[in-house]
């Protein structure tokens, strides 16, 4: 790294190339650099694995002072671990008519290609999730909120 | 670790709590011997759906056991319910 950081000061010192596009090519040189120190910090142990999915709900109503509408769920994350491996239950007999009712409505999805390390690793990109959703009528005002904790 | 208490929270409009403690540990004595009584039941059913009737218990035992932590707040206006597994 210091190797091309030199050749890019020579050849500005050269006056091959300005100040502006010596520091844009420095820049540019850095940048994977921080990257993949970002990339490495959360496989490191640097960032937590979320613990909880949480959906909260904030309804208001315009017309009614009284207050607002609020849902808040917390499931752990380990519970919709183990609730992928339900898909353990479903017997072959059920998916294929699972799958023939989903092709009859233009879903082409072969349940029983998927498979229980595919759900975990569904699961596991889960932390990266965040929905929002807001809705503002006349009257109403509604936010959802999905996000890992 | 399965859940074994469960906590209900109920708030009125007069901003009154009541804090009801669900023991879970009797809940699952009571159906402990009614799983035992059942379990040749289940193990035929399991048979006839061809799943495995030991991997059935270990994934129902691990939910079980996820459900520790399991929160769900609701509040309307004034009044509120709130259902929280310890």
């Amino acid at each position: 790294m210091n190797e091309h950081r030199r050749q890019i000061l020579q050849m500005l010192s050269e006056g091959k190339v300005s100040a502006d596009e010596a520091e844009r090519l420095i820049s540019a040189m850095e940048e994977p650099s921080t990257t993949k120190s970002s990339e490495i910090g959360p496989k490191s142990g640097g960032k937590d694995r979320p613990k909880y999915l949480r959906v909260q709900v904030d309804s208001e109503d315009g017309d009614r002072h009284d207050g607002p509408t609020k849902v808040n769920v917390r499931v752990p994350m380990q519970l919709l671990r183990a609730g992928v491996k339900l898909a353990y239950l479903i017997p072959a007999a059920a998916l294929q008519k699972a799958n023939l009712a989903m092709h009859e409505k233009g879903i082409p999805v072969d349940l029983s290609q998927i498979k229980p390390d595919n759900l975990e690793e569904l699961v596991e990109q889960l932390s990266d999730l965040v929905v929002d959703v807001d809705q503002k009528d006349a009257n109403t005002k509604v936010k959802v909120r999905v996000f890992c904790e | 670790m399965i859940p074994f208490v469960a906590v209900v929270s109920l708030r009125n409009q007069e901003s009154r709590t009541f804090r009801l403690w669900i023991p879970l540990v009797l809940i699952w004595f009571l159906l402990l011997p009614l799983g035992i009584l059942l379990s040749p039941f289940i193990f035929i059913a399991c048979l006839v759906c061809r799943v495995n009737p030991l991997r059935g218990v270990a994934v129902l035992w691990q939910i079980l056991n996820a459900l520790t932590d399991t929160q769900l707040d609701i509040e309307h206006r004034t009044a509120g319910v709130s259902f929280h597994i310890l």
